[in-house]
C-alpha cells in the first residue's frame, strides 16, 4: 500500500494528467492541422475506446492474459445486449445481466 | 428551437436558444445516466475497498473525474507501486482523451481559451460520444447553441457521476465483495456503448479496437488501450474509404 503522502501525490498528479490530456488539442489545436479524413475518422474514437476498455474484461481470464471464450461474464454480457435490443431498457438489461452472471457463477 | 442565427443587434434573443440547447443536452444525456451512475457507484466503492480514506476517495473523484484512470491506478496504490508508475499508467489510459480533444477541436476551436478549458474539463467518454453522435446526425451541426448542448450533456454526466461516486464512497462498507459489483460497471459500459454500433466504419473500428485491446492486454502500463484506439480509428477510416459513396451522408 502506498503511504498517505504518496496517495495525495498520486491524486494531484492524476488531476494534472487528466486536465492536460483532455485539453491538449483544445489548447494547441491551431498549431496542428489534421487531414480532413483523419478528423472525420476521429468520430469513431469514443466508441473504439469504450470497446477497448470492455473487451479485455470479458474475453480474458481474470488476472491472466489467456483468452477465454466460455465464461460467465461474456455470457452475461450477451444476455444484457440481447435484452437491451429487445426492450431498449438499459436498467432492465443491466439487472438481467447481473442475475445471469450470478446464476452462471453459482452453477 | 429557432433556426435563425440572431443578429448582433438582438443578442438577447440568443438566450432562449442557449437555454433550449442546454435542456436538449440534458435530455440527450438522460438515457445514459443510470449506467453512468452504476459505473460511478462501483468506482466509489472500489476506491474505499482499495484502502483510500474517505477524504482521499472524495478528493480523487472530485478532482480527477476520470473513472478508468482511477480504476487503473487503484491496484497500483494497493501494491505500493512508485507514484511515477501510477501516473504513467494513468497518462496512457488517458491518452484517448488527447484523441477526444482533437475530435472536439473542429467544434470548439474558435472559442476563447477559458471556454475551451471549461469544455475540455468535462470531456469524458460519454459526453464526447453523445455530443459527436448528435453532431454527426444533426441537419445543421454547427449551430450557435452547440456548446450549450454539449454543456447540458456534460453537466448531466458530471452531477450523476459525482453523486453516485460519493454514494459509493460512503456506502462501501455495506457492499460484500462476493456480489461481484464491479461487473455491473462493465455491464453499464456495455449498455452505454451498444447504441454506438451503427454503420460499417463504427462496427469495423470497434471490432478492431476490441481485438487489439485483448491481444495487447499483456503490454505494461495499459499501453494496449492506446494501441487499440489507434487501430480502431485507423480501421474505421479505412472502412470509410471503402464505402466512399456514403461519405457526407451520416450513418
Amino acid at each position: 500500500m502506498m503511504t498517505a503522502a504518496e496517495i495525495w501525490l498520486t491524486i494531484a498528479g492524476l488531476t494534472a494528467v487528466t486536465i492536460v490530456t483532455r485539453n491538449v488539442f483544445l489548447v494547441l489545436g491551431h498549431r496542428v492541422t489534421l487531414p480532413e479524413r483523419v478528423q472525420h475518422a476521429l468520430r469513431y474514437a469514443p466508441a473504439c475506446a469504450l470497446v477497448a476498455l470492455i473487451a479485455p474484461e470479458l474475453l480474458l481470464t481474470p488476472g491472466t492474459f489467456v483468452v477465454d471464450l466460455v465464461n460467465p461474464k461474456l455470457a452475461a454480457s450477451i444476455a444484457t445486449i440481447a435484452i437491451l435490443l429487445l426492450t431498449r431498457r438499459a436498467v432492465l438489461a443491466i439487472v438481467a445481466g447481473m442475475l445471469a452472471f450470478t446464476l452462471l457463477r453459482l452453477l | 428551437m429557432s433556426k435563425s442565427i440572431p443578429s448582433p443587434r438582438n443578442l438577447l434573443s440568443l438566450e432562449p436558444v442557449r437555454r433550449a440547447a442546454f435542456v436538449a443536452g440534458l435530455r440527450r444525456g438522460t438515457p445514459l445516466l443510470i449506467p453512468t451512475a452504476i459505473w460511478g457507484l462501483v468506482a466509489g466503492v472500489a476506491m474505499v475497498k482499495t484502502g483510500l480514506t474517505t477524504l482521499q476517495a472524495l478528493a480523487m473523484t472530485l478532482f480527477v473525474y476520470a473513472g478508468s484512470a482511477q480504476m487503473a491506478v487503484l491496484p497500483l496504490i494497493a501494491a505500493g507501486a512508485p507514484v511515477w508508475i501510477a501516473l504513467l499508467t494513468a497518462t496512457i489510459v488517458n491518452l484517448r482523451f488527447v484523441i477526444f480533444s482533437a475530435t472536439l477541436w473542429p467544434y470548439f476551436g474558435h472559442l476563447s481559451l477559458a471556454r475551451r478549458l471549461l469544455l475540455g474539463f468535462f470531456a469524458v467518454d460519454m459526453t464526447v460520444a453523445i455530443f459527436v453522435a448528435h453532431q454527426d446526425s444533426a441537419a445543421e451541426p454547427l449551430s450557435p447553441g452547440m456548446r450549450w448542448f454539449y454543456l447540458g450533456i456534460a453537466v448531466a454526466t458530471w452531477v450523476t457521476w459525482q453523486s453516485s461516486s460519493i454514494a459509493g464512497i460512503l456506502l462501501a462498507g455495506l457492499v460484500p465483495a462476493r456480489w461481484g459489483l464491479e461487473f455491473a460497471a462493465i455491464l453499464a459500459l456495455i449498455v452505454m456503448t451498444a447504441p454506438m454500433f451503427q454503420g460499417r466504419p463504427a462496427i469495423a473500428g470497434c471490432i478492431a479496437a476490441g481485438t487489439v485491446a485483448v491481444l495487447a492486454a499483456a503490454l505494461p502500463l495499459k499501453l494496449g488501450l492506446v494501441l487499440a484506439v489507434i487501430a480502431g480509428v485507423a480501421v474505421a477510416m479505412a472502412t470509410d474509404l471503402v464505402t466512399e459513396q456514403r461519405a457526407g451522408e451520416p450513418r
